[in-house]
């Protein structure tokens, strides 16, 4: 069947394709950062000189620091509160159940820009919240927390509850079930939460910007900075770097860690 | 030029089909006979799935051939071929009404609407569903979905109607009631089905002829009376339920008879059948409820008497399925003695027993 | 002694209590707040005029605004379209012939996701700007005399909008298609059905739901984005997300930003409710 191999050869090119696109831009922006040239785009040599200059540039290591700091912040508080969220949606039946689960979409479902300005408004004009690590860390959690939630809820489904029941049984307190059988069991979907959380915390611009003020950077409002009036892409082409790579070596540990997992 | 009657319907010769690792087909000859329905018996991973797959196309054969009317089909994609295939999951489209489901197949084949609503409504009445064109697969019990599946591959009038172990999600007394069902169905439309199944009871309940296979080979085929009563092989015999195997050697002949000694040191008398050489011979079996229960005075003459000692009575309703120990060897037997039977509700563990059956209930085994 | 009583039997409160305060406090009032910003107006100095006018509204559905508006919608459309006939033939080939490779392509799929989009864009920006990397490359080669302008017009833009959410459409249509179960495939082509009908009666309709799910992801931001408009479009291209930050950050006029706001949200809410109506509830289940 000639045409057969031939349309599979066509297939492959095109989703090779589609990767080669989606990733040379990153993949450029990696390389460059590592050229001696400051400004153009050719190759002159291999340098380190521009993760140097990074780290040592006060600014951008604070800016790193908040950036950890908050989408940590972010982080815990949805992920807990979204997976104590999700269990309470999953087990109890009760008025406005409905209404929430709806609601809880909504941060998620509604473009962001609306989410951020909004609140924005709420900061400034009704509780006077001053901009800065707070609003940002609410910002990102009203963001994160349904995400959170789905995720958690998701799992739940698939859970045998009865080893809930039996330790209810053997006489654990709520508490104590928590901690030894639910807990444990919706690990999984808590993990990946994080884990999506926390880049996505992490990596965040578009709200950033709106409820940062002026007094808080973050990593990504100070590459904005930087692109807006700075001369010197190839400092920049460093920072991303190190946005791009760690994700990567994430991927490269979770795929390790599967591979471990089914062997 | 052999006549569509009398020409087999399906056609399996030398069929060869390898996986990574095993052979699932191993060398099968298959004939099955247009209008009957032909089962493949055996335990799983026997390859019975697999050469129902074979012949609906849905795996391509290393070696041999497979022939559905005389025809060579082997690269043959499966919606060319006429069969149809009943698939062990259903796998009923849960986002189409059952009017959906069973119009499918014609309106792949473009028939005119009114066309298909007359063939549609015409199995409805088939298979008993009518009123329920307008449900989806979610709304439909078990044996309802069955039917739904039996109709959408019927409506088609395939040649052959292949069916991998379509009952095996049922519960038993569903199960019963739809073997009848699909008896009944297939004697009024008259094709030709391909039934696959491990339930060696079903096999015989449905069955015009059965094909037993094992490790992908094929065993022995013939009639249910057949397989059941004469199997030729000990693995056919036990898996058919005649538990009571007795390997051996035939030491003497003569007057129709056979006497034949076990391994174990018995002496039983067997019939001797001509095609089966007594050489050829290595043991017999015996069905648990051909053997019979003697009073403890009626003496061992006779043949095939033996006594021993019961070991465990498990209640079965009509029957009580006896273990029985022999003195002489200290084998395990298995009886199936009827439960309305005075002798034998007065029997208890541990008791001595005279057991015996005729030479005739035994089967000689070739291997 | 009888709120005691009540707040007992509210098992479910300590759960659903910390998640259902927060987006009360911080996702409805805030709508609420904007709501009524959106009907108030902005004077000289910045402050708020606590007096009802539609003002907000008449000077957005006129002329350059509406114009902006109805754009960003075009767009948002475009891009979703774009992802879909890009997403769904990638997830579908990943899902049927990716084998050993399935987890890899997922996963640098998914990876350009959690790069944030500033940097994405601004790597397009580098590649495709003048002075950027591909004008270099051909002008180094000789294929054109001058550099081309890539950069600036709305091409770019939507080029920038498919980039940024492309891996969001393709994930859901990913997750529904590996969910397929393969014995109904099997069943229609044995009923009879060539590859394009069995996508067409049994693939495409029960994978609806990733269909659904994608457009979602990926429609809905793309209407609300300013970063590519920005980065890419040189603010020469505006989008209705532009409008916010812009009313918001730059000129300081919340009731007007507010009002784009309400617009956009009411859009959002109006094309979600036509789609769980086109789609159908189940859809809507399979995601909540």
């Amino acid at each position: 069947m000639k045409t057969g191999k031939i349309a599979d050869i066509i297939q492959r090119l095109g989703v090779i394709l589609v990767y080669i696109v989606l990733w040379m831009p990153i993949i450029i922006l990696v390389v460059m950062s590592f050229s001696n040239h400051a400004i153009g785009l050719r190759w002159q040599g291999f340098t380190l000189q521009w993760y140097v200059q990074v780290l040592n540039t006060s600014k951008a290591m604070e800016a790193l620091k908040n950036s950890l700091f908050i989408s940590a912040v972010a982080t815990v508080v949805s992920t807990i509160g979204g997976t104590l969220g999700a269990y309470g949606l999953y087990k109890y039946k009760f008025r406005g159940r409905g209404a929430l689960r709806m609601s809880v979409l909504l941060p998620i479902t509604i473009p962001y820009v609306v989410t951020a300005a909004t609140l924005l408004l709420f900061f400034t004009q009704v509780v006077r919240i001053p901009l800065g690590y707070i609003s940002i860390i609410i910002a990102h959690i009203t963001f994160s927390a349904p995400l959170a939630v789905f995720i958690v809820l998701g799992r739940m489904a698939r859970v045998d509850w009865t080893l809930e029941e039996a330790s209810a049984d053997l006489g654990a307190g709520k508490l104590t079930t928590w901690r030894k059988v639910i807990a444990p069991v919706l690990l999984p979907a808590i993990l990946i939460s994080a884990a999506l959380i926390f880049p996505w915390s992490f990596n965040d611009f578009t709200i950033t910007y709106f409820v940062a003020g002026v007094g808080t950077m973050t990593l990504p409002i100070y590459i904005f900075s930087l692109m807006q009036y700075s001369m010197t892409p190839v400092v920049i082409n460093a920072i991303s770097s190190i946005f791009v790579v760690l994700p990567i070596i994430g991927l490269l540990l979770v795929t390790f860690l599967q591979r471990k997992e089914t062997a | 030029m052999k006549d569509r009657q009398s020409r087999p319907c399906v056609e399996l010769r030398k069929v060869v089909k390898r996986f990574p690792g095993v052979i699932a087909v191993d060398h099968v000859d298959l004939e099955i006979e247009q209008g009957k329905i032909f089962t493949l018996l055996g335990p799983s991973g026997c390859g019975k799935t697999t050469a129902l797959r074979l012949v609906a196309g849905l795996e391509t054969l290393d070696e041999g051939d497979i022939l559905i009317d005389g025809k060579v089909m082997n690269d043959i994609p499966p919606h060319k071929r006429n069969c149809s295939t009943v698939f062990q999951s259903l796998a009923l489209f849960p986002h189409m009404t059952v009017e959906g489901n069973i119009a499918y197949g014609l309106e792949r084949r473009k028939t005119p609407k009114n066309e298909i609503r007359k063939a549609v409504g015409e199995m409805l009445a088939l298979v008993g569903l009518v009123g329920m064109e307008k449900r989806r697969p979610s709304q439909l019990s078990g044996g309802q979905r069955q039917r739904v599946a039996v109709a959408r591959s019927l409506v088609l009038k395939p040649r052959v109607l292949l069916l991998d172990e379509p009952l095996a999600a049922l519960d038993r007394k569903l199960r019963k009631e739809m073997q009848v069902e699909l008896k009944r169905i297939q004697g009024e439309v008259g094709i030709t089905f391909l039934y696959v199944t491990h339930d060696q009871k079903e096999a015989l309940a449905i069955s015009d002829t059965i094909a037993v296979m094992r490790a992908g080979k094929l065993e022995q085929a013939g009639a249910p009376d057949e397989i059941y009563n004469t199997p030729r092989t000990k693995f056919i015999a036990d898996f058919m339920g005649a538990t009571n195997i007795l390997s051996g050697k035939v030491i003497a002949t003569g007057d129709g008879k056979l006497q034949l000694e076990t391994d174990s040191g018995l002496q039983v008398i067997a019939l001797h059948n001509e095609d089966k050489g007594s050489n050829e011979i290595t043991g017999i079996s015996v069905h648990p409820e051909l053997i019979e229960l003697l009073p403890s005075d009626a003496g061992l003459q006779g043949g095939n008497r033996f006594k021993g000692k019961v070991i465990e009575m498990i209640y079965q309703g009509d029957f009580i399925e006896t273990k029985i120990s022999l003195r002489q060897t200290g084998e395990l037997l298995t009886a199936h003695f009827p439960s309305r039977l005075d002798m034998v509700t007065r029997l208890s563990p541990g008791e001595e027993v005279l057991i015996h059956w005729n030479p005739k209930s035994s089967n000689t085994l070739l291997a | 002694m009888q709120m005691v009583k009540f707040l007992s039997k509210q098992v479910h409160l300590p759960y659903v209590g910390p998640v259902g305060l927060w987006v009360i406090i911080f996702v409805i009032i805030p709508m609420g707040v904007a709501v009524y910003l959106s009907f108030v107006q902005a004077g000289s100095h910045g402050q708020i005029i606590h007096e009802f006018t539609i003002g907000n509204y008449r000077a957005l559905f006129t002329g350059e605004r509406l114009m902006i508006l109805a754009r960003s919608l075009q767009y948002a459309v475009v891009t979703n379209i774009v992802c879909l006939l890009i997403g769904y033939p990638l997830a579908y080939w990943i899902v049927r012939h990716g084998g050993r490779f399935k987890f890899l392509l997922l996963g640098l799929m998914i990876v350009p996701s959690w790069i944030s989009q500033l940097l994405r864009l601004y790597a397009l920006r580098r590649l495709g700007g003048d002075p950027g990397i591909i004008n270099s490359i051909l002008l180094g080669l000789g294929v054109i005399s001058s550099p081309l302008k890539m950069l600036f017009n709305p091409t770019a833009v939507v080029f920038g909008l498919i980039y940024t959410w492309l891996p969001f459409m393709m994930l859901p249509i990913y997750a529904s298609l590996e969910g397929l179960d393969e014995s109904l495939l099997e069943a229609s082509v044995d009923l009879g059905a060539t590859p394009l009908n069995r996508f067409f009666t049994v693939t495409l309709p029960l994978t609806k739901g990733g269909v659904f799910a994608g457009t979602i992801l990926c429609l809905i931001p793309a209407f609300g984005d300013w970063l590519s408009p920005l980065i890419l479009g040189g603010d020469r291209v505006l989008m209705a997300g532009s409008l916010v930050r812009l009313y918001f950050i730059n000129v300081g006029n919340f009731p007007l930003g507010a009002a784009v706001a309400v617009i956009l949200t009411a859009a959002v809410l109006l094309m979600i409710y036509i789609f769980i109506k086109l789609g159908g509830e189940e859809a809507v289940e399979r995601l909540v």
